[in-house]
């Protein structure tokens, strides 16, 4: 059980799970404006929970919820279903490996896997005439890549409860 | 510690299912597929219309908190800015009474003239206003969202305005929302008129908030200031609607054309609430329809212009 070897986790509430992947969609698709640098919770939240179960959130859950996002965004259909299905990937290729590493280690793991599928979205936008968003797009996987451990600690807080609680860990 | 309170069931050996990589090439493809299909046919717009409706109810219902944050920032700074904005409208008033005082008289004698050389009536535009949901926050294309859709009566190419002139396009029409590609996206177009020399031509999306007018020869008059309004050629959009200014004319030594910049007239952000107009193409008569080809004998050619 590799999970940085100094605590046992409680298995994970498949509906928290869900929750969580439907808040960070609901974050994704607040109308916030037009903005190149904005980190991409949704992925990030993806690439969290195939990471951390990628028995229950596969690359299939990624691609549905990439469709979503195209929809939203009234972008080429397929198109964030292609980076969402790409970064699911990658992070299920690198799951057994990841967890033996701090949260600081694994976020610099996780950043060339954001920057692949930023890179990926960037191409297909610019072979279908999308316009260059600017630089400022640069920041977006390294804002993702810094957000990793905020992500994995308030993700895994709930796995992170007591078992036996009383009345000195009544969480 | 009770039993079974670790998540510690040991994997699948056989039940895995596909590998990943094959999952990978299986979703890469439905996706490459899906882009070519949304690009090329109109197989996927069933699909899209029902994801669209099916995040409706959520885009209603995140628009709250942003008008709720909206309407707090005009709380606290409430009066000034309304005393500032009534003070702006009334000198915008004042300067167009004018004019709108001489619209009937001109619209009027217009009638009677178009009356005396037999013309057509100018054609009346059906609009219908509607209210902008969101901003697509894609950082690679320029497209707002608005309430209005098919069971509004909205069609897809329908010309989008708003108080200061044309703003883009319906391009996609799901059933209870649509989606507007704005003029300053990269794939816009709109055929515009040129209202001090009255020479047609195209204005084209380019990056970075800004138009520009292609394909004008280098020695082509076109100043800085020049406003460019809607031609009417196109079918679409009526004519005389403002379109954008130039701002920058630049002869390019190495190339027959030249490299205008425009601004365009409606500004695109922050924009509530538009006009959607009908497409002007609807209006008119159809075409007739061609006249069926004589029938020949074999071995006989037509000629022309021959009468019987």
């Amino acid at each position: 059980m590799p999970r940085g070897a100094d605590q046992l986790l409680l298995p994970v509430n498949p509906l928290f799970l869900w929750l969580s992947l439907f808040a960070a969609l609901l974050f994704n698709m607040m109308p916030l404006g037009r903005i190149a640098a904005m980190p991409d919770l949704l992925a990030l939240v993806l690439v969290f929970w195939n990471v951390h179960q990628p028995r229950r959130v596969g690359i299939g859950a990624a691609f549905f919820f990439g469709l979503l996002m195209d929809v939203h965004q009234g972008a080429v259909l397929g198109q964030h279903a292609q980076a969402y299905t790409l970064l699911s990937y990658l992070a299920i290729t690198m799951h057994r490996r990841l967890l033996w590493f701090s949260l600081a280690e694994q976020a610099l793991q996780i950043l060339p896997v954001f920057i692949v599928a930023h890179a990926v979205s960037l191409v297909v936008r610019l072979l279908s005439s999308g316009s260059f968003p600017g630089w400022t797009m640069l920041l977006a996987p390294l804002l993702e890549a810094l957000l990793w451990p905020v992500v994995s600690w308030v993700l895994l807080a709930p796995q992170r409860r007591a078992p036996d609680r009383d009345e000195n860990r009544p969480l | 510690m009770p039993l079974g309170t670790l998540d510690r069931r040991p994997p699948p050996f056989f039940h895995q299912g596909p590998s990943a990589l094959t999952r990978l090439a299986v979703f890469s493809a439905v996706a490459l597929f899906l882009m070519a299909a949304d690009t090329r046919f109109a197989v996927t717009r069933p699909l899209r219309a029902g994801l669209a409706m099916l995040l409706l109810p959520l885009e209603r219902v995140l628009e709250i908190p942003m008008q709720l944050t909206h309407a707090s920032g005009e709380y606290v700074g409430g009066l000034h800015q309304a005393q500032a904005d009534l003070a702006k409208a009334q000198l915008a008033l004042t300067a167009q009474s004018a004019r709108a005082a001489r619209v009937d008289t001109l619209l009027a004698e217009n009638t009677r003239l178009r009356a005396l050389v037999d013309l057509k009536p100018a054609l009346a535009v059906k609009s219908q206003a509607a209210e902008v949901l969101y901003e697509a926050s894609d950082p690679f294309s320029r497209k707002v969202f608005i309430d209005r859709g098919a069971s509004a009566g909205v069609v897809p190419g329908a010309p989008v305005i708003d108080e200061a002139g044309v703003l883009g396009q319906v391009t996609r029409v799901y059933p209870l929302s649509s989606e507007v590609t704005l003029l300053i996206d990269k794939e816009a177009a709109i055929p515009v008129l040129n209202t001090r020399t009255h020479q047609r031509s195209a204005a084209f999306g380019a990056d970075g908030e800004a138009m520009e007018l292609r394909f004008m020869a280098g020695n082509a008059d076109v100043k800085v200031g020049d406003v460019l309004q809607t031609s009417g050629v196109d079918g679409i959009y009526p004519p005389g609607l403002d379109v954008a200014k130039v701002v920058k004319v630049d002869p390019r030594a190495d190339s027959s054309f030249a490299r205008i910049a425009l601004v365009p007239t409606a500004s695109a952000d922050g924009v509530r609430h538009v006009l959607v107009l009908e497409p002007m193409a609807m209006q008119l008569p159809a075409r007739p329809a061609p006249e069926p080809e004589p029938v020949l004998p074999k071995g006989q050619k037509a000629i022309k212009g021959t009468k019987k």
